[in-house]
């Protein structure tokens, strides 16, 4: 939805050829991919070194994965996968999950933003990303491959490695404690 | 928290569950429903929800990258500096007389087959794997054969393509790497309206 086109039957081809040790094939992969990725786990992770060091690292296994790779989904479904579950890991060792109805903490230093990096968002974007920090791993995650990524119930489900009835507590939940937050900006 | 935990799904006074009102928003079936235009409390659940999904647009209008939002170009180099340092060269062919010890690796072979059918117009070739045609023979020297998977514009046909491809390919092998390539498979994957031909970096048709 708010990605770009997929050019899907070309990365199949590209894949296959990176899984036979053709790096230049990888590095077009790599370049096609890396900026949506990136901005799945600066919404998982809340930006800065985490969400590259996230997304290098899910490179780094994909290359070395990829000769096992067997195209039963789409390169850009497996990445999705392999780059969720490592900020899924990175959040959960963060801190322990916080109940939905407690007081949202208030966001760790690397969630905050910075006025002068974000000067032409309003305020209102602003509050909403430091809300994200209050869900659960998986709401989180949940949530943002659903309203900022445009992802199916199913394909959450598949991400995540959870179950569809899951995903629909879990975006559930979420809308409720964001809804919540964000009252005042209404 | 637990799977099995029943959903706290909120009934709203008019006996709709809010879980339920909401998912109807996904499913664009609000509009199907009389009850949602005339119940106050849906309305008020679903404006809620309007208002987040507002937020959400704003967020990606104001910022197409969340706020510190990385630099791709920087991990794309990162990554490529482990990928070069873990090189996958495959198996080792052999290359001039039996009495030689010359060798080139699969990795390398392959992306010269590539290419050479790539020089055709309108294909691009995918897997390309190289194997002794001995069978058990190991890294013994001896001929080899080639399977190359191409996809190509529909202004091939598959037997023309196949012709073509392997002429290219075993040229390829005799010219560039000196290879006694002694079968050539090649496997049309797909033939497409038109090539997506955007950045690739090694392309060398048209």
């Amino acid at each position: 939805m708010a990605d770009e086109a997929e050019p899907a039957a070309d990365d199949a081809l590209l894949a296959a050829r990176a899984g036979e040790g053709d790096e230049d094939a990888f590095e077009t992969l790599v370049r096609r991919h890396g900026p949506v990725l990136l901005r799945l786990a600066s919404h998982l992770l809340g930006g800065g070194t985490d969400a590259e060091d996230a997304v290098q690292e899910a490179f780094v296994q994909a290359w070395r994965r990829l000769p096992e790779f067997r195209g039963d989904a789409t390169f850009r479904t497996w990445m999705y996968r392999i780059v969720t579950n490592r900020c899924l890991n990175q959040l959960r060792a963060r801190r322990p999950t916080a109940p939905l109805d407690a007081v949202a903490e208030p966001a760790a230093p690397e969630h905050q933003v910075s006025p002068a990096r974000t000067a032409e968002n309003t305020a209102a974007v602003v509050a909403l990303h430091a809300a994200l920090a209050g869900l659960s791993p998986e709401q989180r995650a949940c949530w943002v491959l659903r309203e900022f990524h445009g992802l199916s119930y199913e394909d959450i489900a598949h991400t995540v490695g959870i179950s569809h009835q899951a995903v629909r507590g879990r975006i559930f939940r979420a809308r409720r404690y964001l809804t919540e937050a964000m009252e005042a900006w209404r | 928290m637990a799977l099995n935990e029943p959903l706290d799904s909120e009934e709203l006074p008019c006996g709709r569950s809010l879980q339920d009102v909401w998912e109807s928003w996904d499913e664009g079936t609000t509009g199907k429903d009389p009850h949602y235009a005339s119940c106050p409390h849906c309305s008020a659940a679903l404006a809620e929800l309007r208002a987040l999904g507002d937020f959400v647009e704003q967020s990606r209008a104001a910022a197409p990258e969340p706020p510190g939002a990385p630099d791709a170009r920087a991990v794309t180099t990162r990554v490529m500096d482990i990928v070069r340092l873990e090189l996958r060269p495959g198996r080792r062919l052999p290359l001039g007389e039996p009495d030689e010890d010359a060798w080139i690796v699969e990795a390398a072979a392959a992306k010269t087959f590539r290419a050479a059918a790539e020089s055709l117009p309108g294909v691009r070739a995918g897997s390309c794997r190289i194997e002794p045609l001995g069978a058990g023979s190991g890294t013994s020297r001896g001929p080899v054969r080639v399977r190359l998977a191409v996809t190509a514009e529909l202004t091939w046909t598959v037997p023309r393509l196949a012709d073509a491809v392997r002429e290219r390919v075993a040229r390829a092998a005799r010219e560039a790497i000196g290879l006694d390539v002694q079968a050539i498979d090649i496997e049309v994957v797909d033939l497409v309206d038109t090539m997506d031909t955007t950045d690739t970096t090694d392309r060398r048709t048209r």
